[in-house]
């Protein structure tokens, strides 16, 4: 017999899915892929001669890897990132790569923190921030719709309250 | 050693910083006068318009900091009452900032030379949580017996040696001074003093490589016999630096004292130039951690830094955590032991899965072997056959040494619980072994990369008010880790455990 993590109970608002889409596209796959549009172009115009072998270098180094990003990441995201809270601790999973799963119990809770993004308002999602006195022991989780993140925040402001702490 | 009373000291009124502090805001003008006059030297006299206007700007800046320093001055006062520690500071914005005394973790009193040639110390008490939020209070500068009445105020407990341990934990034996030349400061040191003397050179509008000195005796080496000059300049390197780390040791170590100095507060005294007083409460000291650096444990050395809260933020951590100097591994170990008030656990080696040590036989072949090859390769197939020479000779040369340090990095791999004792052993470059107080455990991290989660790993994360913070447990089995987790800090991961038959 073996014991395991399960993940935690609730996932994210699908709408999460949209807003990470956005993001790629505002960070990452967006400014590749207008470099390499704005590389073709230059090369089209001047270079005519380079085309053969900076389009096919172009394709697999921007083009690609940007692609791949916009359509996997958000993807992967939703699948992995959930949460819990249960009666003493605080349960997150994140990561699209890379996994994440933190747990961190409500006795050591110092602060949370509902923040809402530029971007995430426009989508109606949320992110909660549950800070402990280590840097090592903050949660974020990350694409929660507005009133989940009201009302998470809220019962682990309470439970913490219940549970006996020792924050310091 | 120390003027500590069992009754708090006096409460006092208002009182300002030592007029002393006046003399000591003049001291960074030492640094831009001396590499002006090394300029005006290297020059001959010769200062160019830029040197003018840097001498300009100096004269203008040091009238305002000598006015802003004089006003606050005159605006700062202290006072200690008989439960807090209060500071007024502020020009114009006057602010308050009451620290009450229970609240005070660590002290440290640091008196860089200047400080100590007037005959003053800087003051700074940490208080819980001041890892970020600056919780931490700075008195600029004290008379030194105003500083330790001060501190033994702030962490007055009742006075009671320990029971039943020796107070006195190490003190500084020369002999140790054999381990200096196999830290990092043999090589680091001479490029961080090159780099320093070429940006100030730089600064003052030199380019070194103009001197004509420098020209010459580099035409020189390039024309004399190579593979005799080559190495006899490495040698003079190696020398140098080793002569710059011994340095480093005496001055950092000199008077080096850790004790016990209550049964509640951990004393380390040290330095030559500089000194240094850290005292932290051992209420704050989560763990010890045991560092031997590749080259040090070669040579049989170790050294234990503290892992402790409330030392302020990652680099001040880093400074005040060190608890003694680079030793023999068995003193290190003793004084680990003495930190602790218990034995040193030393973890089981290797119970980590093969899967562990292929992912650093990869890793290593990625790292260090790939690159230089890859380089060399490429060069040479551009440039000059005698590089893809040395791309093989390269390959062939590291691929031993980097299936060795992969082979030690998977034997350095070790964890386990030792009574109230969470130990964890990791690293090769740097071995570290860390022993960490279960109950101070405050959280779980489970992470695990693609190639990870193929073969079955996961990288264990303690969260500690402390230190560093947080302390990778790398590369478990992923079937053992949650009930490891769940064995060292019970009432954390337990509710979203499932049992699989």
């Amino acid at each position: 017999m073996t014991v395991r993590l399960r993940p935690p109970r609730h996932r994210v608002d699908p709408r999460a899915r949209r807003w990470w889409t956005a993001q790629a596209l505002l960070t990452v796959s967006g400014p590749a892929l207008l470099t390499a549009v704005a590389l073709l172009v230059l090369a089209l115009l001047f270079f005519a001669g380079a085309l053969p072998w900076l389009a096919p270098l172009i394709l697999g180094v921007l083009v690609l890897p940007a692609v791949g990003y916009l359509v996997a990441m958000p993807r992967l995201r939703h699948a992995v990132h959930a949460w819990e809270l249960g009666d003493a601790a605080v349960y997150a999973a994140s990561g699209w790569c890379w996994h994440r799963r933190r747990i961190a119990p409500l006795s050591r809770v110092q602060t949370v923190d509902t923040v809402r993004g530029p971007v995430q308002r426009r989508y109606g999602l949320a992110t909660v921030t549950v800070t402990t006195a280590s840097t090592a022991g903050d949660i974020r989780i990350a694409g929660l719709s507005e009133a989940d993140a009201e009302e998470l925040s809220r019962r682990i402001g309470h439970a913490a309250q219940a549970v006996p702490g020792d924050a310091a | 050693m120390s003027t500590r009373t069992a009754r708090p000291v006096t409460t006092t009124g208002w009182r300002r910083l030592d007029r002393r502090t006046l003399l000591v805001h003049c001291g960074w003008l030492g640094a831009p006068l001396g590499s002006f006059a090394l300029a005006a030297l290297a020059t001959g006299g010769r200062i160019g318009a830029a040197g003018w206007v840097t001498l300009g700007c100096l004269a203008v800046t040091f009238a305002a900091i000598t006015a802003a320093g004089l006003a606050r001055w005159a605006r700062t006062d202290y006072r200690l009452t008989a439960d807090s520690l209060d500071l007024r500071t502020g020009l114009l914005t006057r602010r308050l900032r009451t620290v009450p005394l229970h609240r005070v973790r660590t002290v440290d009193l640091t008196a860089p030379p200047l400080h100590r040639l007037l005959g003053v110390t800087v003051l700074r008490a940490g208080t819980a949580g001041s890892g970020d939020s600056g919780g931490e209070l700075a008195l600029e500068a004290l008379s030194v017996r105003d500083a330790e009445l001060l501190r033994s105020a702030l962490l007055d407990r009742a006075a009671v040696p320990a029971p039943g341990t020796e107070p006195l934990l190490a003190r500084i034996d020369w002999r140790w001074l054999r381990y200096a030349p196999l830290t990092f400061w043999v090589l680091g040191g001479v490029l961080a003093v090159a780099g320093g003397a070429y940006r100030a050179l730089d600064g003052m509008g030199i380019e070194p490589w103009r001197l004509p000195f420098v020209q010459r005796a580099f035409t020189e080496f390039g024309a004399s016999a190579l593979w005799l000059t080559v190495p006899a300049a490495l040698l003079g390197i190696l020398a140098l630096g080793s002569l710059g780390a011994l340095g480093q040791y005496v001055e950092g170590w000199w008077n080096y004292r850790l004790e016990w100095a209550d049964s509640r507060t951990l004393s380390v005294r040290r330095g030559l130039f500089t000194t240094r007083a850290v005292t932290i409460e051992r209420d704050r000291l989560r763990g010890v951690v045991l560092r031997e650096p590749l080259l040090l444990r070669a040579g049989g050395g170790g050294y234990a830094k503290a892992v402790a809260g409330g030392l302020g933020n990652r680099e001040d951590n880093r400074r005040r955590s060190a608890l003694m100097p680079p030793a023999p591994r068995a003193t290190a170990v003793r004084v680990a032991a003495g930190a602790l008030r218990s034995a040193f656990p030393e973890p089981e080696s290797a119970r980590h899965p093969r899967a562990a040590l292929r992912r650093r036989r990869t890793r290593a072949l990625l790292c260090v072997t790939l690159p230089g090859t890859l380089t060399f390769a490429v060069l040479g197939a551009l440039l000059t056959p005698v590089l893809l020479h040395c791309a093989w000779v390269y390959a062939l040369t590291s691929t031993p040494v980097a299936l060795w340090l992969a082979r030690d990095a998977y034997r350095s791999l070790g964890h386990g619980l030792y009574g109230r004792q969470l130990v964890v052993r990791s690293g090769t470059l740097s071995r570290d072994t860390v022993v960490l107080e279960r109950a101070a455990v405050a959280a779980w991290t489970f992470s695990s990369s693609p190639f990870g989660r193929r073969a079955g790993l996961v990288t264990l994360t303690a969260a500690v008010a402390a230190g560093e913070d947080g302390y990778r447990i790398p590369d478990l089995s992923a079937t053992t880790a949650p009930a490891f987790a769940a064995a060292a800090a019970p009432g954390i991961v337990d509710e979203f455990l499932e049992r699989t038959p």
